[in-house]
Parts: structure tokens; sequence; C-alpha cells
């Protein structure tokens, strides 16, 4: 291609490919590689530049998170975070975690969108050496009841069956979720996905070229589905805002097919691979395919050791014919993986995949096959049937790009209104569980296999956080929590941020397990304006002050490190409308013994219930204003890390000395929700009440904002028995607990205030809202 | 006749798309049981030496026709099929279920007949998967069948189900009735007191006749829409079930090692067992 002369006419004819560059970055481009790009070339830089690919509005902002630390073997920066969570069985085992967003794909075409977030989450634990064992979903969607509310109700309908449709079949247990609505999700869901491994430490693989490719020839094997046209432009297109129905039209053929059937055969058969390679102690590399395809893989793979690759197209096998250059190296197929491996291994691996689990039988076309080699030129070269497609040095595609953006605060909340006089406590709760936000979230987990691998412990709906049992004989516990509260985001970014730490840690911290690393992922509106920018940073600050002064239990005040995470910005129609602020976090924990792990259930009539936690009458972005008033409200609930970190150790303590019968987080609906959640979790069979006394009102200063409001807790169910320890141990430990009540024979929540019964309901009086009322709405 | 000693183990059947070959060889591992996980391409004549079959749960062939009906088509399905007509003890769990069923092993009256299906869940609100703990009674005479030979007549077990497609139908209305006379129908859904119900609380597809699981009419192949591999250890039964399983459960806290101990499904592994010696 000759070099045209004129700077902006190669400018131009960069543009008018309409790839997404800025006019900025096409003159940069061009400088880079000092000529006019192939398609091929400018098609793999418009991905590579992408915010979805290269962090560039966001990178700067991150570094402030602790990412590092004692027991952190790999951070942020491969497809997954790495970190060690002890010895068992005589090895050291490792815990892996990844999550990422698939917002846009699951707003247009809901189930396929979801499913193919699930796909992708798992290859990137998977390509870590791990086994995956478990997933999770964190879903935002529209307001089911507002003036979108047909198009919300299919949406949650299309997600959830996206999600079990892929992870059950691929046999992976759905360890638990949260899903919450919100007006602002009405043109742009959030489809947050998770996936945990775990791998012994000797046997993590990189997703790089192993050092031994300088002494010897190495292959590039592509493994999976044949490649198709599916998915060419994906990070494009989640790197931008959904527009109107013609394009969103357009845009479904950006997202990519599902197909966990082969995703099975593909993990059978790449762990037989993983096997024979450590058992031969055969140096290879191995990285799934995402965004940007077989470029962004191959070319990450060869930069991370510095070296080059040659890339032949012809080799790559495809599911239909006439596919340009610049789609075959760059399309979104789903189901890939690519191998370096030594040439004399590569025969091995080819016979397990093409013949003993036979994928070009399986599944047309599918199988594995040599599409190039590594090089020591340190050059990215792409050939299509002779003619050199893609020629440059590989740092070139890789090194970091940085777009700065601009910050502005997040507009104040509207002044708080007169405070209303206090509504009929019984009305109230009744209506405050069943709301969309509180109800019971069985409608949505029911359809997923909590089962499947046979270890789980604790599943979705029975506890604050999921736990299973991953090591058969062993006592490891591991205990997983999502969390993120999108009102908190509307009024405050940055304890959005810090809050969402807080309850993960904390429901982790419920069942008897002490946190032991995070993921974030950030989903946000479009950088470019100031005020989202500014969310986006004061969110990070949240996260960051949370993570290192919520400390690690057991160390020398080492933060909590946060080992991967994902941005998700442009979640914004194009009437400028942006979602909510909405950090999300996970929070993963270690159990040395499950056996001791705790439910919210309640246990024994008679038992004392204890209050951790001072109500400090926050209302802002709390179910119960919202429900009597309409009105948001102002201010938040605060983390008051000292506070919070003490209690969420105490928690640990008592769980793990067995002084506990049960324990429940507080948040979201407040501590009366929290009490009547744990009689709701007794079947009905075996139905226990509770009679509690509103207590020292302190800042709260009515008793409906004392029983109401959101500021973080515990409540606590201790045996009469062992009240006298578990105060002494609390005391020592520098916890007040307040002992508001007891639980009883029969079936009745008895709130007392002021020598009346407040609220008096029966378990089938609070169950029935809570359990069917919005079920209704989804289904059928 | 003994090849390689492997009339005294099981073969698991691992089709493309199963899912569960691992938790369910470690469940009759558990019970004493040697396993063997074998692919569908492996060689049909090594197979057919297996003292038995355990079909495991999965999606084999993505469900593509209807749930089992690609696989019940395989080469090695006939070495179980030679298995069953010998006596052979055969456990089809889930999809195994299905493929038993689309082979014409169960009901397996009309020998070589489809008689039955298994057909999407019926719910009220909807179809799609379903995955919950429910409760099963053991309705067959003693020794009726050979794989629930070691549970007590009209036993109660608390057992997870998780499919799509669970509900026995039939091809004709007598068909019930037969299997009833025939002492066929092995395990029904029930309530935690072990009352039978059509009630969706209680019977979670609307299965005919509460039907979770089915013998032939020899006894010696069971098809199981419930999974027992996920009920075949103590730590699996959620804390909360109204059984006392689940007590025994919350009262190994700080015991881990009980919880290692047995769960009300690993009996229908046990009885694989073959006497030693």
């Amino acid at each position: 291609m000759p070099a045209p002369t004129d700077v902006e006419q190669a400018v131009g004819l960069l543009l008018d490919l309409d790839l997404g560059f800025s006019p900025n970055e096409a003159m940069r481009l061009l400088k880079k590689l000092g000529r006019q790009p192939t398609l091929a070339e400018a098609t793999l830089f418009s991905i590579m530049w992408s915010e979805h690919c290269s962090y560039k509005s966001s990178r700067s902002t991150l570094k402030a998170l602790p990412t590092d630390g004692e027991h952190v073997v790999l951070g942020p920066g491969e497809d997954a975070g790495v970190v060690r969570i002890g010895e068992w069985g005589g090895r050291s085992w490792c815990l892996v975690m990844a999550h990422e967003s698939h917002n846009h794909p699951s707003q247009i075409v809901p189930a396929e969108g979801a499913a193919t977030g699930i796909g992708g989450i798992v290859r990137d634990v998977y390509c870590m050496g791990a086994d995956v064992v478990g997933v999770m979903d964190a879903l935002r969607f529209g307001n089911p009841d507002g003036e979108r509310g047909v198009a919300a109700r299919e949406i949650v309908t299309g997600v959830v069956d996206g999600i079990w449709q892929y992870g059950n079949a691929l046999g992976v247990p759905n360890l638990g979720g949260d899903v919450a609505f919100d007006d602002s999700f009405n043109e742009n869901c959030l489809v947050n996905v998770i996936a945990l491994g775990l791998v012994a430490e000797d046997a993590v693989v990189r997703s790089r070229v192993p050092g031994e490719a300088a002494a010897e020839p190495y292959d590039v094997i592509l493994v999976g589905k044949p490649t198709d046209s599916s998915g060419f432009g994906g990070a494009t297109m989640a790197s931008r805002a959904l527009e109107d129905d013609e394009e969103v039209e357009q845009d479904r053929g950006a997202v990519q097919v599902p197909d966990p059937f082969l995703k099975r055969m593909l993990t059978l058969a790449s762990a037989r691979v993983l096997a024979l390679a450590r058992e031969r102690e055969v140096p290879v590399g191995w990285k799934d395919l995402g965004a940007g395809g077989i470029a962004c893989a191959t070319s990450e793979m060869a930069a991370a050791s510095g070296f080059g690759m040659q890339i032949d197209l012809a080799l790559v096998p495809v599911a239909e014919g006439d596919l340009g250059p610049e789609v075959v190296v760059c399309s979104e197929t789903q189901e890939r993986y690519c191998w370096v491996v030594p040439r004399w291994f590569t025969p091995e691996v080819l016979k397990i995949y093409n013949d003993d689990f036979e994928l070009p039988h399986i599944y047309h076309n599918a199988r594995a096959a040599v599409i190039g080699k590594v090089t020591k030129s340190r050059r990215y070269q792409v050939d299509m049937e002779g003619e050199r497609v893609c020629d440059m040095p590989v740092e070139l595609i890789t090194e970091p790009v940085r777009e700065e953006r601009n910050i502005a605060p997040w507009p104040a909340p509207p002044a708080q209104p007169q405070l209303p006089p206090m509504a009929d406590l019984n009305v109230a709760l009744t209506e405050v569980l069943a709301s969309f936000d509180q109800c019971s979230r069985e409608f949505v987990y029911r359809h997923y296999d909590t089962e499947v691998k046979g270890c789980a412990v604790v599943r979705s709906g029975e506890a604050d956080a999921g736990v299973i049992a991953p090591l058969p004989g062993e006592s490891l516990g591991l205990a997983f929590s999502v969390d993120g509260n999108p009102r908190y985001g509307r009024l405050d970014p940055y304890w959005a941020g810090a809050l969402a730490v807080a309850e993960a840690m904390r429901n982790v911290a419920a069942v008897g397990a002490t946190p032991w690393s995070l993921t974030d992922c950030l989903n946000y509106g479009s950088p470019e304006d100031p005020e989202t920018f500014g969310a986006f940073a004061e969110g990070v600050r949240g996260i960051s002050d949370a993570a290192r002064r919520l400390w690690r239990k057991g160390s020398d005040r080492e933060p909590v490190p946060i080992i991967s995470g994902n941005v998700s910005f442009y979640n914004h129609s194009t009437s400028g409308k942006a979602v909510a602020p909405s950090p999300i976090v996970c929070c993963a924990g270690v159990l040395q013994d499950y056996s001791r792990c705790l439910t919210p259930r309640l246990k024994r009539a008679g038992s004392i219930i204890y209050l951790l936690g001072p109500r400090y009458g926050e209302m802002g972005g709390s179910e119960y204003m919202r429900i009597l008033t309409g009105v948001w409200w102002a201010a938040v609930p605060q983390v008051r890390f000292e506070e919070e970190r003490v209690r969420i150790h105490a928690a640990i303590e008592l769980a793990g000395d067995g002084l506990l019968l049960s324990c429940h987080d507080i948040s979201s609906g407040g501590m009366l929700v929290s009490a009547a959640e744990m009689m709701l979790a007794n079947d009905p069979g075996q139905v226990l009440g509770m009679e509690l006394e509103v207590g020292d009102l302190g800042a709260a200063t009515r008793a409906d904002l004392w029983l109401f409001c959101e500021s973080p807790g515990f409540l606590m169910e201790v045996d009469c028995a062992l009240a006298g320890e578990v105060e002494a141990r609390l005391a020592g430990m520098g916890v007040r607990p307040e002992r508001v009540g007891a639980v009883t024979h029969g079936d009745r929540l008895v709130v007392r205030h002021l020598g009346s019964a407040a609220i008096d309901l029966g378990y089938t009086d609070l169950k029935s809202g809570w359990s069917s009322a919005v079920a209704g709405a989804f289904v059928g | 006749m003994s090849r390689d000693g492997l009339d005294r183990r099981v073969a698991v059947l691992g089709f493309p798309g199963s899912n569960c070959e691992v938790e369910t060889q470690r469940a009759l591992l558990a019970a004493g049981v040697k396993a063997d996980i074998v692919r569908w391409n492996e060689s049909p004549d090594r197979l057919s030496h297996y003292g038995g079959f355990v079909l495991p749960g999965g999606f084999s062939y993505q469900d593509r026709v209807r749930a089992g009906a690609l696989a019940a088509k395989e080469t090695i399905v006939e070495a179980v099929t030679a298995g069953a007509e010998e006596g052979k003890p055969i456990l089809g769990i889930c999809n195994g279920c299905q493929i038993l069923v689309e082979a014409g092993l169960v009901p397996g009256i009309r020998e070589g007949d489809v008689e039955m299906a298994l057909a999407p869940n019926h719910r009220p609100g909807g179809a799609g998967y379903y995955c919950r703990w429910v409760f099963l009674k053991h309705v067959a005479s003693p020794g009726r069948c050979l794989l629930t030979r070691l549970l007590g007549q009209s036993e109660v077990l608390p057992i997870p189900i998780a499919h799509a497609e669970g509900r026995f139908v039939t091809s004709s209305n007598d068909l019930v009735a037969t299997l009833r006379e025939n002492d066929q129908v092995v395990l029904r859904y029930c309530d935690a007191h072990g009352r039978v119900s059509s009630s969706p609380d209680v019977n979670p597809n609307g299965s005919v006749d509460d039907i979770a699981g089915l013998c032939n009419p020899r006894g010696n192949v069971l098809a199981l829409m419930p999974h027992p591999e996920r009920a075949a250890w103590l730590r699996q039964v959620p804390e909360g079930m109204e059984t006392l399983w689940a007590t025994d459960r919350s009262g190994a806290a700080g015991r881990g090692q009980d919880l290692e101990n047995e769960g009300p499904g690993r009996r229908l592994f046990e009885a694989f067992g073959w006497e030693q010696g």
C-alpha cells in the first residue's frame, strides 16, 4: 500500500474505516507504524486501544488500589488473579478469581449476552491451569414497574436463562450473586460475572511464551470452535454508548454465540493436556481468546516474554468461507484457546483434542490446529494466502495507551425533606420485605445448579455467602459474596465503593470465613463526562480505603488485596442517561474448618439475639425511606473503618470458636429486615419466633429509623449458656454488643418499644410477600 | 469371566456433554466400589467386561432432539443393554436416567420400545431448569430393585434434583397401572414426613404418579432423576432441612471428619458392592 504523502488524507482514510478511532488516535497509529496500516492492522489497533481492552482512561486511577500482599501470587494483569490459601493435603493451594462485565451484550440479546459472559469468565480461570469451582453473577436491572417495565422483565428472564443454560451445562455450580433494580438500568442492564478456581501453586500456568522458546522451536496451536464472524467488533461495541434501535440491530452480530457443550469437551481435553505437560515437565503457555481474538491473545503471549510470532491465517479452521483477514485475526468467536508448546509436543496436543476427545466429530470443524510459530524476532507477523497482512514490532501492539480525563464533583443530592411521621411498622415491614430489592431471590437462583461437583456446603438463599468444601476430605472451606448497592452509588460514589467492600467482607465473615481477597468490577457511564469520571475515581478511592483499613485478620495490617477486576464504561444510552455509579465487589473468604460455618437461620428457642453495630439513623438510599416517601434521602451509611474491622474480626473469631448459633449481616433493609430474614430462613415445618426490644436510639433518634436504617452491623444468635463468655470476649475485642431480644417458640416476630408491641407479625404474614409477590412478576 | 478384574468394577460412562462423572466416581469409591470413568468412544468390547454401569448426569449432546436421545444411540450403550440382560446393576442419574428411558431399557416392558419420556418440568409459573433438595419415598417392595436393596421400606431420603426435563410421562394411561402392578415404581416424591403428593412443593416437576425413580421389570436397572452422588456425604445435606440427616450435620460442627460420613444417597452406590474375596 503506497503511503499517502498527505497526513490529513491518511488520517481521513483511517477514520473512514469507521473503526472507532478518534482523530488523535488515527494520528498516533500512523506515527507509530510510519505507514498506512492494512485493514487487519487497523482493526487490531481499534480493538487494543478500545477502552475495554486498553484501560486508557482508568489505568492511572486504578493504581491506587492495593493489589499486592504476602499471599498474592499473581495480581491484576493476566486473565485472572491468583492468591495462596494455604497447605492442604501436603500441597500449597491457590484461589483464582476473575470478575468481568457483560453489560452491553446482555442488553442487546440477554440470553446469549449473559451466557457468553459466563463462557468468557470461566476461560479466564481455566487458562491459569485451575479447575473452576464456581461462578457468581451480580445483576442490575431496570425498574420492572417503570415505564420500560416490560422490557426490563424480559431482560431479567433472558439473562437468568442465559446464565443457567451455560453454567449448568458446563457443570460449574453457581455460588451466589445479587440482584438490584433501578430506573437507571432501564436502558443499560449490568451483568457482572465472576469465576472462581482452585489450583495447586506448582500447577499455575502462565499466559505467555515460556523462556525455553529461545532454545527450541515452539508452535502456536489454536483449539476449539472454528473461527467465524460472530463477536467481530465486540470490544469496540463495549466501549461506546448503546445506540438507537437500528444500530442495536447491527450490534447483535457483535455478540458472540455461546456453546457450553463444546466448552465442556474443551475443558476435559485441556485438563488432559495440562496433566500431560506437568507429568513430562513440558514448559507451555496457555491463554483464552477473548476480546481481539487471535490477534490479542497471540501478541500478548509473545510480548509478555519478549518473543515474536508468525501466524498463518490460512491454517485457522473457519466455519464459513470468505472471511477477510481482519475478521479471522480479530473475531471474538467463543470457545477458543491458544497454546504455545514445544514442537515435539504438538502431536500429543493435537491427538488429545482431535482424536481422544473427537472435537471435529462432536462439533463441525472444531479442532486443535497449528496456526503459526514463536519467533525470536520480536515482530508480530501475520500472513494470509501469501500476503503479509500484519507486520510490526510486537510491543507496538501491547504498549499502554492513555487518555486524560477531566474530573468534576458528583452533584450533591437534593436537600433532605422534612422527616415524615413514623409509619405503621407492621405495614412498613411487610412492604419492605415484598419490595423488588428486598424480596427472596429464589425466582433467580432456583434455576442455577448449586449442587454439581458435589462440594456445596451453604447454597444461595441459605446464608450471606455461599460456601463450598472444594477439596474432598480436607477441612478447607471457601466462602464468597458479591455486593454493591446502586442507591448508594447515586447518592455518594465514595461510600458506594467503601460500602461494597465492607458488605462483601461482612457477608463472608457472617458465615465465619476470613476475608482473603477481593475483585472489583466498576460499572459507570462515559469517562468523557467529568462528573461520571469523578464518580469512578471516588469509587476507586472508597474501595481502596476500605480494602486497606479493613485489613486481613491475622496479618500485620495487610490490606485485603484486590487481585483482579474490570472497568466497564459507556453504560449510558444516547439520551445521555447513565447507570447509577456501580462499583461491584466480590470477596473470597477462607474457613480453616468448614464444619464451623454459620447460617442466619434461627436455631433454638430461648437463645439470645445480639446486635453488633450502633444504629446511626443514616437513611440515605434506604428501602424504608424510598417506600415511605419516594425520596432518596441524603446521608448514606458510612463505613466507620475501626468499628467495622473490629466487628468483622470479632465475628470470625466467635464463629471459629463455635460460640455462635447463627449470624446475619445488616445492610440493605436495616436490622429489622435482617431479623425477619433470620426467621424466614426456616422452612415452614420448623419455624421459630423472635421477640425484640428497640434499644438505645442514639443517633437514630426514632424507633423506625433505628429499626430500618442501614448502618452496617451483625445480628448474632447465642445460646444462653454462652452469653457471658460471648459478652466478655466481645468486650475484650472492643465491641459493645447490645442484647436486643430472644428466640421464641411459636411463629411471631414481635418488636416492643416503650412497653407496647410496635410490630407483631406471623411467619406467613412475613413470608407471603417476601417469597411470592415479585417472583410472580417474572414468570409465565 | 474376569478380565483385569473389571467384573468387580463399575464403569461411569462419560458421554460428550456429561458433567457429573467425577463426583459420581468419587461417590462410588466412598461406598467401597471401585470405579473408572470410561469415555463414550473407548472400546465397547472392554466396557462389556465391567460388572456394572452408572450413566451420570449432564447434558449429553447438548440435549439435542430430546435429552438423552442421541447418547442412547451410541455404540457403547449396546454394552449397557447387554449388561442389563445379564442382570448387571445399572444406575442412570438425571441425564443418565433420560438416556436409559430413551434407550428403551426403562421401563422395558415391551423389549426395545421407548414407552416413556422425560418431558419439560411443569411448575406453576413456567418451566425451565429447577434445582432444589426434595424428599423421596422408597415405595418398592424390599429387594424389588437391586440398586435400592439397602434402603428400608417406605424410607424417606432427602436428595437434590437439578433438571429442566424431569417429568416422567407415558405413551399410554394403562402404563402407569402396569408399572404399579409390576412394582417398578421405586421412588416417589414426598414431603418431609413421607406423604406422597402431586403438589408442586412436593413433586417438583409434575411427574406422572409423582415418579422420581423407575426400575426395569428385572429390577437391576434404575432410572433416577434426582442426584444421589450429591447426597452421598453428610456435609452435602443442607443444614436447614427438616430431616434427621440435617440434625446430624448441624451436630457435627467442629468435628469436620464426621461430615465425611455417609449421606442419604450413599447406599445406592453401596448396592453395587460385590462380595469381596
